[in-house]
């Protein structure tokens, strides 16, 4: 941790020879090519990125803290609402962790439908980072049609869930709706179409001139630097790390079906595109096992459990949200509420690889190579410090934010 | 008395200001719908050029702590250096301000109204604005070279200074001087759309990028001026290109049919492709004028 702060930080020297050569461009909070409020600061050299500095802290909601006042059952709900898009994938999470602070072990068929509503929601969630990538390299036609297709997907989800966004299909102890026999059929039919359509554009994505004379080559992440700094998800999969939480720590109904990863070596912006076109041949996969499972399950798809008083314990669950590794740490004190839940979303993780990513590139292609990370910048802001005598918010060095800490530790 | 009278309304009606403001901004309409129906999308009425054009022109003009004096001053430069262009370009057949020299002054206008386009941006001291101009500047230097030997193709194989002669020659050979000279009409062609800032050459007003490029901070009537210069420099190109290799036109009718084929094409083009990178754009732009200039040299020769 010290040593790969002292090697990112700069020196007083090299500060002053920055600011010499370069001149410094704000990107956000404001700017079209940012779909959430952040800021880079981006310093250039005419066209080329000298260096980037990453200010979050634009978005900060106090989910955490409001997850303490209220009960297991009303925190379902609302860590749904942490992310817009991967808000499946935080239920399945939070409801895992609640789930091993109580010893539950859900029945299969439950398992086999937050599954399927998982992989539903990685395929919306890609079609619509292929949508943004297109447009931020200025290919409108291609974003209007990806999107036009993650219709179907979210016309699904509808079907199933009853609600295109956030699904509150998941609850502890198993999901809240059946999958009915009757609907399988047309779940299938769609199936089949997105994946000629996700084919298709695969075609596009790796085809056309122009689109790979921008998108390979650039914003190049090594494999060493993808694991130096602990990225995951497509992003880290791309540079060539090997690392899936659905297939190396498998829970619900991965570890029954059979799937596999999608790795490429180069980590730049192509390799990106690949693999997450991978990955959406592969959640049509998955969702089709996990369909022709569903008959041999049997049809108890929820556990009754009394969550009025969860026994003191700490529990940890972890899933691959579309972006990445999302971690949920809970523990409870015996009440109804809990004492403490810790989120990790992927993009917390993820944004470190931005300068690495970013330096040298041209200007042209930081839009592009900020959404290749499929940046979610609201799921990722867990504090703000604000002082409340004259409102004014502040940000902290490393030895600050230690000492702040060990501060609060005493004062307890 | 009758003579000055027609100079004048050919200069302010037809086929002069009026007109051509009118057409082209109706021209960007039917782009943009085109545009959206080809994306799926059902996209704005064709007149929302005019609706925004009006609206601009009802807000208030707001100045920045930091801009230069130019400010103001280059707009308006950017739109009568459009409107010369206009004027001097053959509209079926007609130019109101022709003269026999027309192609160096038709040149010099293109570069003039690039470059004015440019000083605005500087002008108003945004980076964002900087780095479009410092961009727009850069595709200068890019295209001008190769458009210019592109348009000298033609010029040269019919021996005259003059557009306008060129079609008139067109029209009474029958031929196109594309089918001719066909890789100084592509060269041309793909010129026209970095000189129009058109996708997938709108390297200067790239909006994910750089947000809006020259015009960032310019509001109300001076964005109103730099809109329809905009829309009258596309106009303007396309009929420079039906004038000197895609047929020509003696009337109106034959005219607004030509442009409108050449307007699809366009717009197709600028559907189907990706934002280029600045860099890319020089190489294609070198790569290109190389092209075009031997053929100018080999048609020079035989």
């Amino acid at each position: 941790m010290e040593s790969r702060n002292d090697a990112n930080r700069e020196t007083k020297q090299e500060a002053a020879d920055r600011k010499k050569r370069t001149y410094a461009l704000p990107i956000g909070p404001q700017h079209p090519a940012l779909l959430e409020s952040e800021n880079l600061e981006v310093f250039l050299d005419g066209e080329v990125i000298k260096d980037v500095i990453v200010n979050v802290g634009y978005l900060h909601r106090g989910i955490e803290r409001a997850l303490q006042n209220r009960n297991y059952i009303q925190c379902i709900y609302l860590a749904e609402r942490v992310c817009g898009i991967c808000s499946g994938v935080h239920t399945i999470s939070y409801c895992q962790a609640v789930e091993n602070l109580l010893d539950l072990e859900i029945p299969n068929r439950a398992k086999y439908i937050r599954t399927i509503i998982a992989e539903l929601e990685r395929i919306h969630s890609h079609l619509l980072w292929a949508g943004v990538l297109a447009h931020e390299l200025g290919f409108d036609m291609l974003f209007q049609i990806v999107w036009r297709d993650r219709e179907l997907v979210m016309e699904i989800l509808e079907e199933l869930t009853g609600n295109r966004v956030n699904y509150s299909m998941v609850t502890i102890g198993g999901v809240r709706r059946d999958i009915s026999k009757a609907a399988i059929p047309r779940v299938f039919k769609v199936i089949g179409s997105l994946e000629e359509r996700i084919r298709n554009h695969m075609k596009v994505f790796l085809n056309d001139k122009i689109l790979l004379s921008r998108t390979s080559g650039t914003g190049t992440l090594k494999r060493s630097e993808a694991e130096e700094l602990s990225l995951v998800g497509p992003l880290a999969r791309a540079s060539g790390v090997h690392y899936d939480i659905r297939r190396d720590h498998p829970y619900a109904a991965y570890g029954m079906i059979g799937w596999d990863t999608a790795t490429e070596r180069g980590g730049d912006v192509q390799s990106r595109v690949i693999v997450r076109m991978k990955e959406l041949l592969q959640s049509v996969r998955i969702i089709r096992n996990c369909l022709m499972k569903l008959s041999t399950t049997g049809d108890k798809i929820r556990l009754e459990k009394n969550c009025l008083a969860v026994p003191e314990n700490e529990a940890m669950s972890r899933a691959e949200a579309p972006r990445g590794e999302l971690i949920y740490y809970a523990r409870s004190n015996g009440s109804d509420r809990p004492e403490r839940v810790k989120i990790r979303t992927p993009t917390y993780s993820n944004l470190l690889g931005l300068r690495p990513m970013l330096k040298g590139q041209f200007l042209s292609d930081l839009p592009m190579i900020v959404a290749s990370l499929d940046p979610c910048f609201s799921c990722t802001d867990r504090v703000a410090l604000i002082d409340t005598s004259t409102w004014e918010r502040k940000s902290l060095t490393e030895n600050e934010f230690r000492r702040h800490i060990e501060n609060r530790r005493r004062e307890k | 008395m009758m003579q000055a009278l027609y100079f004048f309304f050919s200069i302010l009606v037809f086929p002069g200001l009026l007109f051509i403001i009118n057409i082209s901004l109706l021209y960007t309409g039917i782009m943009r719908k085109l545009t959206a129906r080809m994306q799926n999308r059902i996209g704005p009425p064709v007149w929302q050029p005019f609706l925004d054009v009006i609206k601009l022109f009802s807000k208030e003009n707001i100045n920045t702590e930091n801009a230069r004096p130019g400010f103001t001053f280059w707009p308006i430069v950017v739109l009568a250096s459009t409107f010369v262009l206009a004027l001097m370009i053959p509209v079926s057949g007609m130019a109101p301000l022709a003269t026999s020299v027309d192609a160096i002054i038709i040149i010099y206008f293109f570069a003039f109204t690039s470059f004015s386009l440019f000083m605005a941006g500087l002008s108003s001291t945004n980076p964002f604005a900087v780095t479009g101009s410092i961009r727009g500047l850069v595709q200068i230097f890019a295209y001008e070279f190769p458009f210019v030997v592109a348009m000298l193709v033609p010029l040269f194989f019919v021996g005259t200074l003059s557009p306008a002669i060129v079609n008139a020659y067109q029209l009474q050979s029958g031929s196109w001087l594309f089918f001719n000279f066909p890789i100084a009409g592509v060269v041309f062609f793909i010129c026209l759309l970095a000189k129009a800032e058109i996708p997938p050459f709108h390297v200067p007003d790239a909006h994910q990028e750089i947000v809006g490029g020259y015009h960032v901070e310019y509001t109300g009537t001076r964005y109103a001026f730099m809109e329809i210069a905009r829309s009258v420099k596309i106009f303007v190109l396309i009929s420079l290109g039906i004038a000197l290799f895609f047929g020509g036109a003696s009337n109106i009718f034959l005219f607004i049919a030509e442009s409108l084929i050449m307007l699809f094409i366009l717009t197709v083009i600028s559907v189907v492709a990706a934002r280029v990178r600045i860099n890319q754009v020089l190489k294609l732009y070198w790569f290109l004028g190389f092209i075009v200039l031997i053929e100018l040299i080999v048609r020079l020769l035989i």
